[in-house]
């Protein structure tokens, strides 16, 4: 019985009818679902602890399906964000004051506080649209372009990619490519990397010719991103995906509202400016300077595993640059299905990258300063770990909800060797904590 | 046979972009949809298809006297010599019963006497099915054309094949007949002979036994060729929380278990159609999985989520 | 690190070249046509995610192309 389930009985179905009607040479059926809107909403809320960083996000994707398999996706994206990021300085045990990016104002932070920056109150807008449509029985090809904005920042972006079915549609091949172009503008100009932050100017002072701030052109940044993938079904419940990319950013990369503190060399402790200005930073901090160029190379793999109604995904992504980054990715997802229309998801995310190679937590006042350097955490030694429950349902009307809970930690891994004086005993990097919770809802029309 | 020339009139109305004639056969409401702008020739069509739905029903159907069908049915275990063109049908028949090994049979018809698929749990039981299914099977009777011979007490019943048949039957006629693009639909088991020229498809709705994301009804676009739906909206058993479909293995003489509320599959032809779709109803979970086997474009309701 | 980047390139080699062999016929894959097994099951999450991490982290994208960039890196 099993084996006769599987052969293909259209050949005889035909002909027997073909016999039974004798109508012969009549044009094959040509039939599809009537193409509709299919749209996938989210709202978003990040929010980090002890005043930091908030995000709320509104997401919104919608594809309309064509007649032989074609598509054509939109997507748009709302962001709020509030709240304050650390501006790579060092906790002190003093008050510290810093010049606004604008130039005009300071803004100060407590005694044992990490120094966070809370002038961004900014929204975001962004928006992507994707065409894909089959070449031929065995080709797909998909080309899209994305823009996004925010006050000081604007992308353009085109991608365009090819693959193709081979073995019985088991594998597939593709090979993909993306070029965008990023401008930046930011608040009171660009400042020189690696040059002293300055006094804020009266309001009435209208020089613009302060030395350190460039007034000039925004700065753009090119970047090339190529994807190579191979994806094998492997068995009936079990298909792997592994694909390559491969990364070039030209241009400025440099974050140009983070400093570094100057520090003693024995003290390990911020230099202070002597005498103290009325109405500017009150420590030596320097402007943090990135090199003009990275590349970056990622090896990704996935696999899904169907066990009886429940799916394990699991993912792995090695990261390498020219700055001397590396990190590993490792992300598990569980979904265990209910109740016959409801999921549970689990999810748990391990994450570890090393510093770049121009990472410091501090300059040393009196040596010479290094070509490069940031003191932005993001591009330290830490590990990450994220945990979520998401939890699936379908409403009345058919339609999929969803949320989703998540707590994600990133902590600092400083050796003592890295630091010197009284840095040895604060926490020069506190933990970033954060909440992602997100509500999600399907429906077509 | 007055009340069934009252039946048997047919109405034509137009619509936007088409005229549609109406009639009733084989106990459905049946159109032919036009694009013509004619109304006179629409009623022609209209007549060329319902004469040839009504011919089928009477030549065909179990409950008319007289008829072939009857004739062996009432035949008590003796041959009797068929025409031409049911002879083709047994011949079609007999291939349906080896490539769905047996449990597509039309000696089961006998099993109706049994199982009344009326939303109730009359469940009948397991001796009374074993009773009937003696008079079930087609390997018991002599089919050599153009003589057939059953045993006695078993009956030959056209009723899965008869309607898409008839369907497509009337499409050639009408293939014929006119260079126009025309659907005949015989509730729900449809053709659409030619492509439509001032619209890019027929529309076909098809109900979703539960409440879908797209408001209770499916709707396909069909450009050219046949579309057949199986399915157990309204004729089910319900007994000890278990629903029993109305499809019946010949086999076994009982439901298929896990059958998809509903199958809808599209074909060259109506009859290629529905024989999909029953067949794959009759594979009970495995229903996607065949279908898959066909290649064929097919859509399953499971009634709730899949 | 190189090491570990030549075991993918192996693992990689190793797929692509057992391909020709693996797979499963057509009715098989009624299991992979589900939603849940789609290689991304939530394009919109993903995306979120996607975001997220690029902004505190130093490593992006991998299995494709990102919805754009933005000022938060």
């Amino acid at each position: 019985m099993k084996a006769k389930n599987k052969k293909s009985i259209t050949g005889t179905l035909a002909a027997a009818t073909c016999t039974l009607l004798g109508s012969s040479a009549l044009e094959p059926v040509q039939a599809q679902e009537d193409p509709g809107w299919d749209f996938n909403t989210s709202l978003l809320y990040y929010g980090e602890d002890n005043d930091r960083v908030q995000d709320l996000s509104l997401k919104a994707l919608t594809r309309r399906t064509f007649v032989d398999d074609r598509f054509l996706t939109v997507g748009l994206t709302l962001d709020s964000l509030t709240g304050a990021s650390p501006n790579g300085a060092l906790p002190q045990s003093v008050p510290q004051t810093f010049t606004r990016p604008s130039g005009r104002k300071t803004y100060s932070t407590a005694a044992g506080q990490l120094p966070l920056d809370d002038t961004f109150h900014d929204s975001r807008v962004a928006v992507t649209a994707n065409w894909q449509q089959p070449l031929g029985r065995l080709y797909q090809f998909n080309v899209g372009a994305s823009a996004s904005k925010e006050f000081d920042y604007l992308h353009l972006g085109l991608n365009a990619k090819i693959s193709r079915d081979f073995n019985q549609r088991n594998t597939t091949l593709s090979a993909g490519f993306a070029v965008a172009q990023d401008e930046l503008d930011p608040i009171g100009g660009t400042p020189t990397g690696l040059t002293l932050m300055l006094d804020a100017a009266d309001d009435d002072d209208d020089d613009d010719d302060d030395e350190g701030r460039r007034k000039g052109p925004r700065e753009t940044k090119d970047i090339l991103d190529i994807v190579f993938g191979v994806t094998q079904v492997v068995s009936r419940n079990l298909l792997v995906q592994v694909s390559y990319s491969y990364s070039d950013t030209s241009g400025y990369q440099t974050d140009p509202y983070k400093i570094i503190s100057v520090v003693d060399g024995t003290t390990g402790d911020a230099v202070p400016v002597i005498p103290a200005p009325s109405n500017g930073p009150s420590h030596l901090y320097y402007f943090e300077h990135r090199p003009d160029s990275r590349a970056k190379h990622s090896l990704y793999t996935q696999g899904k595993y169907y066990m009886d109604g429940k799916v394990l995904d699991v993912s792995y992504r090695y990261m390498t640059d020219d700055w001397e980054i590396d990190s590993h990715t490792v992300d598990l997802r569980f979904r265990w299905p209910f109740g016959g229309s409801s999921y549970l998801e689990p999810h748990l995310r391990l994450y570890s990258q090393t510093a770049a190679d121009f990472y410091r937590l501090s300059l040393i006042n009196g040596d010479p300063l290094p070509e490069y350097a940031s003191a932005d955490h993001r591009l330290g030694d830490f590990d990450a770990l994220t945990v979520g429950l998401k939890y699936g349902w379908k409403t009345s009307g058919g339609n999929d909800m969803s949320v989703r809970l998540e707590l994600y930690t990133q902590s600092g891994d400083i050796s003592s060797s890295q630091l010197i004086g009284n840095q040895l005993g604060r926490d020069n990097y506190p933990d970033l904590n954060a909440i992602i919770f997100q509500f999600g809802y399907q429906f077509g029309k | 046979m007055k009340n069934r020339d009252l039946q048997r009139g047919i109405i034509v109305d137009q619509q936007e972009g088409y005229w549609r004639g109406q009639f009733s056969a084989m106990a459905s409401p049946c159109e032919v949809l036009c694009e013509i702008d004619d109304p006179g020739e629409a009623e022609r069509l209209t007549r060329i298809v319902a004469t040839e739905a009504w011919r089928v029903e009477d030549k065909f159907s179990r409950y008319l006297r007289g008829n072939i069908v009857n004739r062996i049915n009432e035949a008590n275990g003796a041959p009797i010599e068929v025409d031409a063109e049911t002879a083709q049908l047994i011949d079609f028949s007999t291939t349906l019963y080896d490539l769905s090994n047996g449990r597509f049979d039309i000696t089961s018809g006998v099993l109706r006497r049994l199982w009344t698929f009326d939303g109730s749990s009359n469940i009948p039981s397991r001796p009374a099915v074993r009773g009937v299914m003696q008079y079930v099977g087609w390997k018991r009777a002599t089919w050599q054309a153009p003589i057939l011979q059953l045993k006695r007490g078993m009956e030959i019943d056209f009723g899965g094949i008869g309607k898409e048949y008839a369907v497509d039957r009337a499409a050639n006629l009408l293939r014929d007949a006119s260079a126009l693009a025309c659907l005949v639909n015989f509730g729900g088991d449809l053709v659409a002979v030619r492509k439509p020229c001032a619209r890019d498809d027929w529309k076909v709705g098809i109900e979703a036994t539960v409440p879908s994301r797209i408001a209770g009804k499916k709707i396909l676009n069909l450009q050219v060729g046949g579309l057949a739906t199986s399915g157990d909206a309204r004729r089910f058993l319900i007994s000890n929380d278990i629903r029993y479909g109305h499809i019946l293995d010949a086999l076994t003489g009982w439901p298929v278990p896990d059958a998809p509320r509903s199958i809808t599959v599209a074909a060259d032809t109506c009859t290629q159609a529905g024989i999909l779709s029953t067949l794959a109803m009759l594979e009970g979970a495995q229903a996607e999985q065949f279908l898959n086997a066909q290649a064929v474009r097919y859509w399953c309701d499971r009634g709730n989520d899949s | 690190m190189r090491a570990f980047l030549f075991i993918q390139g192996l693992l990689v080699l190793g797929i692509i070249s057992g391909c020709s062999t693996m797979g499963v016929e057509p009715w098989d894959r009624d299991v992979l046509a589900k939603e849940e097994m789609q290689l991304t099951t939530d394009p919109v999450e993903a995306a979120t995610d996607d975001h997220i991490y690029f902004s505190k982290e130093a490593s992006s994208g991998g299995r494709g192309f990102g919805g754009g960039g933005c000022g938060c890196n």
